[in-house]
């Protein structure tokens, strides 16, 4: 068999998996699981633009999430917009707000910056939680606001199953990864990894740092606006703790370094191995001792920044393809 | 026709005067060397002609234009490029990797940046070090790879702050023959250095910086003549011998 063609064996196993999964899982509950562990997986994606390429680290990525959640879900109750309409409406509402909050922030250094964002988004989510009404807009405060599940079907981005969702937030991770691929080829990619790594360097070589973070910036809350929608039309009912707390961009975070901040496997070995903890933790433990996932993340993450400082991904990568060099011949070989 | 053209430049940090009224020109194609002490100001010097930080005073013309307050990546686009007295490679990433970094300058493409990498490395002997890891070269190479990064943007004038620093005698040799080798292909070059013996073979003109202020300029052998010279670098008791 071509040698080339057989490396890609695996990825293309592991597509078919991914998309065959909900004929096997039959558990609403462990799809459920799974879908959730896709969201987080996306999200990690989404925010590794930033976090991982652009070498600086946000915490405050919630407020995107919840940007997409709230104008998604406040333009189809109060104006009948379709969700996916009103998905968009909140990317660029985000993507604005990102550039935004990337203007004054991205001249700050290391944890500065991270503060600055957590800052901004629990600005936000206070904000929320205080008041009724933004102008003509309802946010019902602390309350929220319930989507109800009148008309199913793919135009309203609403169904009975888990399935369609499945297949919607696999569809959103297999994009992001897509594009994730392309960036790190890009100008774009190398301008944010060299910005990231030694700024003054690469700004002597013609890289405008700040304008390639913003960049990056704005790509990010775009895409993570994305899923906000997603959350709310699949839960169908959002509130400022659920879609907007820092909870969210911590455990974004810990995924990215744990997997590895940069590559583009990393987010997906990080949600892989943490989401199922979280999970499980909450079934068995949620009601003795809730946030202990997030107990368990800490450790796991300082034991990682220890023995691999860059995450999960590293080792793994190399055991892949030691793995495939072992099956098919080198790549120098096959070439 | 001169490419570069300082006129009275000053930089003071509050109350220190890092740089005096110091006028200074470049033609296109040649090599001019900026010598001094430790402590000079060279550095400084450099800094505000790279739009690190512009000058408190003074001029500065780039082809003809000037270009007080334009940002290091404005001043790379209008084809000036710099290495770093301390290197600093992207250390994660291979070399062709950093050297794809700078060809990006002037190509959107991928394919075209990888190619113009593959090219200055090539005319730098780097080509067998395309695919190791900045991060684990030697000194010699780091430095060379700061050469590399600055070529690919394509530069008009080339500022090499301290490219010798630091390496043995043989590496220094090599060194001097890649410079060399550049102003052959056309680069004008501004180079600081402290190694006195490279820096006499490859300068056309040397000034030479002493406590922030220009002491001497003029061709190697006239710059080590003079009197002010030896006196900024050995101390008054050397001057009569």
């Amino acid at each position: 068999m071509n040698p080339i063609l057989s490396r890609k064996l695996p990825l293309i196993g592991v597509a078919l998996i991914a998309l065959g999964l909900p004929l096997v899982v039959r558990s609403a509950t462990y799809l459920h699981i799974v879908i959730l562990l896709y969201l987080y997986a996306y999200l990690t994606m989404s925010w590794n633009l930033v976090g991982g390429f652009a070498g600086v680290l946000p915490l405050g990525h919630s407020a995107f999430l919840g940007i997409g959640a709230y104008t998604s879900t406040v333009l189809s109750l109060q104006y009948g917009v379709s969700p996916w309409m009103g998905m968009l409406v909140g990317a660029l509402l985000a993507s604005v707000v990102g550039v935004i909050i990337g203007l004054p922030t991205f001249k700050m250094r290391g944890a500065y910056f991270a503060l600055a964002t957590i800052a901004f988004a629990e600005g936000m989510r206070v904000m929320v939680e205080n008041i009724d009404s933004l102008g003509p807009f309802r946010l019902n405060g602390p309350r929220g606001l319930q989507i109800p599940p009148l008309k199913t079907g793919l135009v309203h981005f609403m169904f009975a199953e888990k399935e369609p969702y499945y297949y919607i937030i696999l569809i959103l991770l297999a994009g992001v990864l897509t594009l994730t691929w392309a960036i790190s080829r890009s100008k774009l990619g190398y301008y944010l990894m060299a910005g990231g790594e030694e700024p003054e360097a690469a700004q002597s070589l013609g890289v405008n740092v700040a304008r390639a973070k913003l960049m990056a910036m704005a790509i990010s809350s775009f895409l993570t606006a994305f899923a906000g929608t997603f959350w709310a039309q699949f839960t169908l009912y959002i509130h400022p703790k659920s879609v907007m707390s820092l909870d969210i961009s911590f455990e974004i975070a810990f995924i990215a370094l744990i997997g590895g901040r940069g590559s583009i496997a990393g987010p997906i070995l990080g949600a892989l191995l943490l989401r199922p903890v979280s999970d499980f933790s909450r079934i068995y433990f949620g009601s003795t001792l809730p946030g202990l996932h997030l107990i368990i993340y800490g450790v796991v993450l300082i034991v990682v920044m220890i023995y691999q400082p860059r995450g999960l991904q590293e080792p793994l990568t190399r055991i892949y393809q030691r793995a495939m060099n072992r099956l098919f011949g080198s790549r120098e070989a096959a070439a | 026709m001169k490419i570069l053209e300082l006129n009275r430049i000053r930089k003071h940090f509050g109350g220190i005067k890092a740089v005096e009224d110091f006028s200074l020109s470049v033609e296109e194609g040649g090599i001019v060397g900026l010598i001094g002490p430790n402590g000079a100001g060279k550095s400084t010097l450099f800094n505000c002609v790279a739009g690190v930080y512009p000058p408190t005073g003074g001029e500065i013309l780039f082809r003809g234009e000037g270009i007080h307050g334009k940002k290091p990546w404005d001043l790379c686009d209008k084809g000036l490029a710099r290495t770093f007295q301390i290197v600093k490679p992207f250390a994660s990433k291979t070399v062709l990797y950093n050297v794809m970094v700078g060809a990006f300058a002037t190509t959107d493409r991928r394919s075209e940046a990888e190619k113009r990498a593959q090219e200055v490395l090539g005319r730098l002997n780097m080509e067998s070090l395309a695919d190791v890891r900045a991060g684990n070269l030697t000194i010699a190479d780091r430095k060379r790879l700061e050469i590399a990064r600055a070529l690919a943007t394509r530069p008009k004038l080339l500022l090499l702050d301290e490219v010798m620093a630091g390496l043995r005698p043989t590496e220094v040799d090599e060194m001097v023959a890649i410079i060399k080798g550049l102003r052959e292909g056309g680069m004008t070059i501004f180079v600081i250095e402290h190694i006195m013996r490279a820096i006499m073979a490859l300068s056309d003109r040397i000034a030479v910086l002493h406590f922030g202020v220009k002491i001497a300029e003029g061709t190697p052998q006239e710059v080590a003549r003079d009197e002010r010279v030896i006196k900024a670098y050995l101390g008054d008791d050397y001057v009569a011998a």
